[in-house]
């Protein structure tokens, strides 16, 4: 489903956000990228979504090469994507409900569907009461389950959550993980970036991979990361 | 993609990106409203010079004088002829009678100088309608007749009157790209400023996936929205101002041949807001291109 080669990527301002990162991830895995701020576990979600191109490396994405010359079949294969960004990415002036639906628009999903399979994503974050409020209006942990409602509700074959459990209670954001865990099947994998290790310490199944000063170092699980190289 | 099935929510976007910037949505509407009104007024002038025009051209027509040698009889003959050559269309007698009772209408009130004359100072002429192509050749035909003393024709008006509506034309012509390119220019800067506006949800949307076409129609709807609403508020102003106009004129002055009402009128209310539909289309389009 994603395989690096070698990837590195430099910023422009020519800070080095990830260093020769050679991995494989396979679907239905559950991955958690964990590591201290800045250590590069966003920038490493952005390459995956096509927001940056590797400046060095081969990297691609069920299928999909990354590179500035597939910008046009990146946006295709945005559609298999669930993202769920640090900070939200909600469309202000819409209600929960439409930045739901909004997410799921241009997807080959039957239109009269849409609202029902919205409505749904909605109350399985708990959101019930706040569909009909605008997201501008709701609370910090509000706002991260419409992010999440919307990133499932697209089916997608690649879940990435950027913190998803960051400035929640414990209760919560094990629910807000469990959930997550909940769409892991044979064609899905979902990652998720935290800085809460003790949350995840006892989830099975998982491949904890830790990011350091842009280096991927594997702790425990299936994932392959090759280390040999530096 | 599924425009069909969207429509709703398209539409909605259009009143979200309308209402984002209503202020200068307006002044929009009005500025182009302003614009299609003039261009509406020039099609309006270019389509009743055209009408007088072509009414002229059917008055192309020549007057052959008799010499005094000529008798009635003989007159009769020379008009048969002439009606004979290519190019004539009718060539009738205007007898001395006639030609004072055409001039008493001509001067109407002042027709009382004529009474002043102890005789009818008219002699009776040939008048010849033709065609205006074969002016030069016909006046040549009759001026080479025995009998006639001189021929007298119309041509000099009716060419001062083709050279007019030819400038007539250059002006609408350059009046209507004048009005395209303002009116693209409007649109295609308000769409650009709409994208500006947009650019967080557009950024989330492209994040998601979407493709261009999906993020770019509502801006495409709302640019002939405006545009459109601008050529219909053109319309209203014109097809009143004309009603107006018509009422006026047909009183006041009889003798310009105006063109039927009912087709100028619906000539220009499908016109304008079809220009106005075709330029917020292009317009909307350019400030899309630019904006990738
Ligand atoms: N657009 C950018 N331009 C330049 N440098 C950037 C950019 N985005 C991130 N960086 C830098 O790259 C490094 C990695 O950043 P990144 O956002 O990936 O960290 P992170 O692990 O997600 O941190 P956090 O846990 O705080 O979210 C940091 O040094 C950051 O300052
Ligand atoms: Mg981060």
């Amino acid at each position: 489903m994603i395989s690096a080669k070698g990837v590195s990527l430099r910023y422009k301002d020519g800070t080095l956000a990830l260093k020769d990162v050679t991995m494989e991830i396979k679907p239905g895995e559950l991955v958690f990228l964990t590591g201290p701020s800045g250590s590069g576990k966003t920038s490493f979600l952005k390459l995956l979504m096509g927001m940056e191109y590797p400046t060095t490396g081969t990297l691609t994405v069920i299928g999909q090469l990354i590179t500035k010359e597939e910008v046009k079949n990146i946006r295709k294969l945005r559609k298999s994507i669930g993202p769920i960004y640090q900070e939200f990415k909600l469309i202000d002036g819409r209600t929960s409900l439409d930045n739901v639906m909004m997410g799921m628009r241009f997807l080959d999903i039957p239109s009269k569907k849409i609202k029902k399979i919205a409505e749904e994503a909605i109350e399985r974050v708990h959101l019930e009461q706040k569909k009909n409020t605008l997201v501008e209006n709701l609370s910090w942990g509000q706002s991260q389950r419409v992010a999440i409602a919307r990133a499932v509700a697209r089916k997608p074959a690649l879940i990435l959550a950027d913190e998803p459990t960051g400035n929640l209670d414990y209760e919560n954001a094990i629910n807000i993980l469990q959930l997550l865990y909940s769409f892991v099947d044979s064609n899905t994998a979902v990652i998720i970036t935290t800085h809460a290790t003790h949350l995840i310490q006892n989830v099975p199944h998982a491949t904890c991979i830790e990011v350091e000063e842009g280096k991927l170092r594997i702790i425990k699980g299936e994932a392959r990361v090759d280390e040999t190289r530096t | 993609m599924k425009l069909v099935h969207n429509i709703g929510y398209f539409l909605r976007e259009v009143a979200n990106i309308i209402n984002m910037n209503l202020l200068s949505n307006l002044l929009s509407v009005l500025g182009t409203g302003l614009i299609l009104f003039l261009l509406g007024l020039v099609i309006t002038g270019w389509n009743i010079s055209s009408k007088v025009v072509e009414t002229l051209q059917k008055e192309a027509e020549i007057s052959a004088y008799f010499n005094e040698t000529v008798t009635y009889n003989k007159a009769e003959e020379m008009i048969e002829y002439i009606n004979s050559i290519d190019g004539v269309e009718n060539a009738r007698l205007v007898s001395e009678t006639e030609a004072f009772s055409r001039m008493q209408d001509i001067l109407g009130e002042e027709a009382k100088i004529l009474e002043l004359f102890d005789e009818n100072p008219f002699e009776a002429y040939t008048e010849v309608r033709i065609n205006l192509e074969e002016m030069d050749f016909v006046l040549n035909q009759i001026s080479i007749m025995e009998g006639i003393s001189y021929v007298r024709d119309n041509k000099a008006v009716l060419e001062q009157v083709q050279r007019l509506t030819r400038g007539l034309n250059m002006i609408s012509y350059l009046v209507m790209i004048a009005v395209g390119i303002t009116t693209l220019v409007i649109i295609s800067h308000l769409i650009r400023q709409s994208i500006y506006n947009n650019k967080d949800q557009i950024n989330t949307l492209r994040l998601l996936g979407a493709p261009d076409s999906f993020i770019g129609f509502p801006f495409l709807l709302s640019g002939i929205l405006l545009t459109l609403t601008g050529g219909i508020l053109a319309t209203i102003f014109i097809v009143f101002l004309i009603n107006m106009g018509y009422n006026q004129l047909t009183g006041a002055l009889p003798f310009i041949p105006l063109p039927n009402r009912g087709t100028l009128l619906l000539k220009l209310s499908v016109l304008l807001p079809a220009i106005s539909i075709f330029l917020g289309v292009l317009g909307s389009i350019f400030g899309l291109y630019k904006e990738r």
